[in-house]
């Protein structure tokens, strides 16, 4: 099968790989997030060290469409900060956790960047020209003589080399006991919403010095904890719906018009175990570890360790589409236990369409999955076909016994290679997927 | 017995990660170590649900007692047999580690408190050996767990089935009740071995079956609390080196995770596992209980908070 796509298949090429080649990872190039903006010309990774990277699609080659644009670099900034916390002696991290793009209503693009406890709005502007002719200056900024201006004339502006600059507008901070996993703007495009382990809080993106708290889970007697929240996003069209994930499995849905705060539920989403499964581990993999709506608003769909399901938000008790996306490591959750991989947290996320839904892997591999054909492809970001317009192979893995050519068998899979974030171009047949330090950009093959 | 050890190997590594965490770069991970600490109660519970065959006395192996009914928050009357029902929530968070710990009060970690598994938390429970089960079943195993246990004179604690049984039922209350603060000991019955060792009877106490009196049971109770502070630690550490590492290679790699989570079973093995656990905390003085490690985080930022 050559490619996972309504209609007619897809053919991914590699279009473009960023980051560093070495094998030495520095663990401050570890990208923790990849998100495209609205029209998906733009492109935001965060790493580990605080860093946001936004790359720009050129636009020439989309006359010529025979490709589409390259993305590269339009502005690098460092977004957070390592903090140390001195009440609670606690360091905290500067890995960014979330990048959630705002609407562009100006000339300037806006972005949340958000760590384990601080969410910042960064404007990003572009400079072209620049004022030329001051009375009391020299070009270089050096004040002239006051003797030697012997006539008035008005600046003008000259263009020049376009200079890309953050700003950070708004800082939203202490406002997290535990640490934020996500963020999510509202459909209103004044509110957002940002979550940590026990609780949502709502935000105006003018205000920082207060929030409201929606969610609050945390028990009086926290020795009673049995769940924490794990993700949450907003409705992409209703601004008063909002849902939450849990490490149980399970996805509330709120509605902010019934009280203030939303502890109670309008729809808890669930389904029930599948007691032939039980092990030691069922609960780890059943915490969700991303959840999000479709386009339409009529889907959401929740990423835990095996599979992604496809839920329809008119019906609660059971997913209406699941994919297993690894099941042959069901058998090795003792040892993905012991290396801590059971813990990694994939996300996933759909096509502009909602035909087509993609998470990652091990060994570097991701899945797609084809909603109206229910056809599944695995692909492997790897610079061995970083030629460009190479079409990618599809990769199989061989779970038990004999293994075909080309399969790889599971116990050769390499752990340390995973990809947890991965985005898709919100218009066109464009993917982003990161490695732990390298992002790779995967187009459809253009004929 | 295979599901013992693995179970126990579970639990180490359990613990190692809730050990580490604390030295990890951003503060405590409570998404993390949560998911930890309900393998970590999976294990125990399947540890102490694993019968071995030829440790109980009489009876069929998993004591199939009915557990008593449970409430939403109630720890759990009780694993049947000495174990020691949980002691209930809030006195569980009175304190629940069977070595004295400067936060048990807090630190009682009762996930699913609520939910019908009995709390990890108790610590005086685990304890608790449940009959000759305990005090064979993995010799090293239950010489970590509770030292108090063994000492008490392990083997002598003969309560037979019978006793079991109605020991379970009788634990309920008197757990609920007797929930003294500082010791995790659970309920009369599940101190039976304990306070036996504690009174420096061998074999005396006939009486688990005896009711539930509440008052008796309090002595021996608090005076097994200092022992298994000391005791343990040496154990613990022992229990570290010789017997994971023997544990490990006996038992290979990979684990399909079969084991279902009987209620029943499962109830007794939480108590149990409870000790576990702590014993098998590495260089920890037992006063410190994984779950517990769980919470200290936890109430810091509560504290905090």
């Amino acid at each position: 099968m050559a490619g996972a796509g309504g209609g007619n298949d897809i053919q991914w090429c590699f279009s473009q790989v960023k980051g560093a080649v070495d094998d030495d990872v520095a663990e401050a190039d570890i990208i923790s997030t990849v998100e495209f903006n609205y029209s998906g010309e733009l492109l935001a990774t965060g790493d580990k060290g605080g860093r946001v990277v936004i790359f720009q699609q050129e636009q020439e080659n989309k006359i010529q469409s025979h490709s589409r644009g390259e993305y590269n670099v339009y502005s690098t900034f460092q977004s957070h900060e390592p903090e140390f916390d001195y009440l609670k002696s606690l360091e905290i991290e500067e890995k960014i956790n979330k990048i959630r793009w705002l609407p562009q209503k100006n000339a300037a693009q806006f972005l949340l960047s958000t760590n384990d406890k601080t969410i910042k709005l960064w404007k990003i502007s572009e400079r072209d020209k620049r004022p030329e002719g001051y009375n009391l200056k020299e070009e270089d900024g050096r004040y002239r003589d006051p003797t030697t201006v012997t006539t008035l004339r008005v600046p003008v502006f000259r263009p020049m080399d376009l200079m890309v600059e953050a700003s950070p507008r708004r800082i939203f901070a202490n406002a997290h006991t535990y640490h934020i996993n996500s963020i999510s703007i509202n459909s209103d495009y004044e509110t957002y919403l940002s979550a940590d382990d026990l609780r949502i809080n709502l935000w105006h993106l003018e205000i920082t010095d207060r929030s409201f708290n929606i969610v609050d889970i945390k028990p009086a007697n926290m020795e009673e904890l049995t769940e924490v929240i794990t993700a949450a996003e907003f409705h992409p069209n209703s601004c008063n719906t909002f849902v939450y994930s849990s490490s149980k499995g399970t996805i509330r849905l709120c509605d902010m018009r019934a009280a203030a705060l939303c502890d109670r539920h309008s729809k808890l989403f669930e389904e029930p175990e599948d007691p032939s499964n039980r092990s030691f581990f069922s609960e780890i993999i059943s915490s969700i570890s991303d959840v999000k709506f479709s386009h339409s608003g009529r889907y959401m769909m929740t990423r835990d360790y095996l599979s992604v399901k496809i839920w329809d938000l008119n019906m609660e008790n059971r997913p209406v589409e699941t994919y297993q996306v690894h099941e042959y490591l069901r058998s090795k959750l003792c040892s993905l236990y012991e290396n801590d991989c059971i813990f990694d947290k994939f996300e996933c996320c759909w096509n502009g369409s909602d035909s087509v839904v993609m998470t990652g892997s091990y060994n570097n591999f991701f899945r797609m999955f084809d909603r109206n054909t229910k056809r599944d492809i695995t692909l492997e970001a790897s610079r061995e076909n970083n030629k460009p317009r190479t079409v990618l192979k599809p990769r199989k893995v061989c779970a038990s016994g004999k293994r075909k050519k080309d399969e790889i068998s599971v116990d050769s899979l390499d752990f340390n290679k995973k990809i947890l974030h991965t985005a898709w171009h919100p218009k066109e047949n464009i993917i982003a997927v990161a490695t732990t330090n390298n992002l790779y950009i995967f187009q459809d093959k253009v004929n | 017995m295979e599901f013992k050890l693995e179970a126990h190997r579970i639990v180490s590594i359990s613990l190692g990660k809730i050990y580490n965490s604390r030295v990890q770069r951003g503060g405590i991970k409570l998404h993390k170590n949560l998911l930890v600490s309900l393998v970590l109660r999976s294990a125990r519970q399947v540890y102490l649900s694993d019968p071995c065959p030829g440790l109980y006395l009489a009876g069929p192996t998993g004591i199939p007692t009915v557990p008593p009914p449970q409430q939403p928050g109630e720890p759990v009357a009780g694993p049947p047999s000495g174990w020691g029902e949980p002691p209930p929530p809030s006195a569980r968070a009175a304190l629940p580690e069977p070595e004295p710990q400067p936060q048990r009060p807090s630190v009682c970690h009762t996930p699913g408190a609520g939910s019908s598994e009995p709390v990890a938390a108790v610590a005086g429970a685990g304890d608790a050996l449940r009959g000759g089960e305990a005090d064979s079943a993995a010799a090293a195993w239950g010489r970590v767990e509770r030292p108090r246990a063994v000492a008490s004179g392990g083997g002598s604690d003969t309560c037979p089935e019978g006793p079991r049984a109605v020991r379970r039922p009788c634990g309920c209350p008197p757990a609920r009740e007797e929930q003294p603060a500082e010791d995790g000991s659970p309920a009369p019955p599940a101190p039976c071995p304990r306070k036996r060792g504690a009174a420096g009877v061998g074999g005396g106490r006939a009486g688990c079956p005896a009711a539930p009196g509440s008052t008796p049971l309090k002595k021996p109770r608090r005076n097994s609390e200092e022992q298994p502070s000391t005791g343990e630690e040496d154990t613990d550490e022992e229990m570290e080196t010789g017997n994971v590492a023997n544990l490990i290679s006996i038992f290979g790699s990979s684990f399909s995770g079969l084991l279902r989570k009987s209620p029943a079973v499962g109830r007794e093995g939480e108590e149990a596992e409870e000790s576990g656990p702590e014993a098998a905390e590495p260089g920890q003085i037992c006063c410190d209980k994984p779950v517990l490690r769980d919470m200290s985080p936890w109430s810091t930022a509560i504290v905090a908070f």
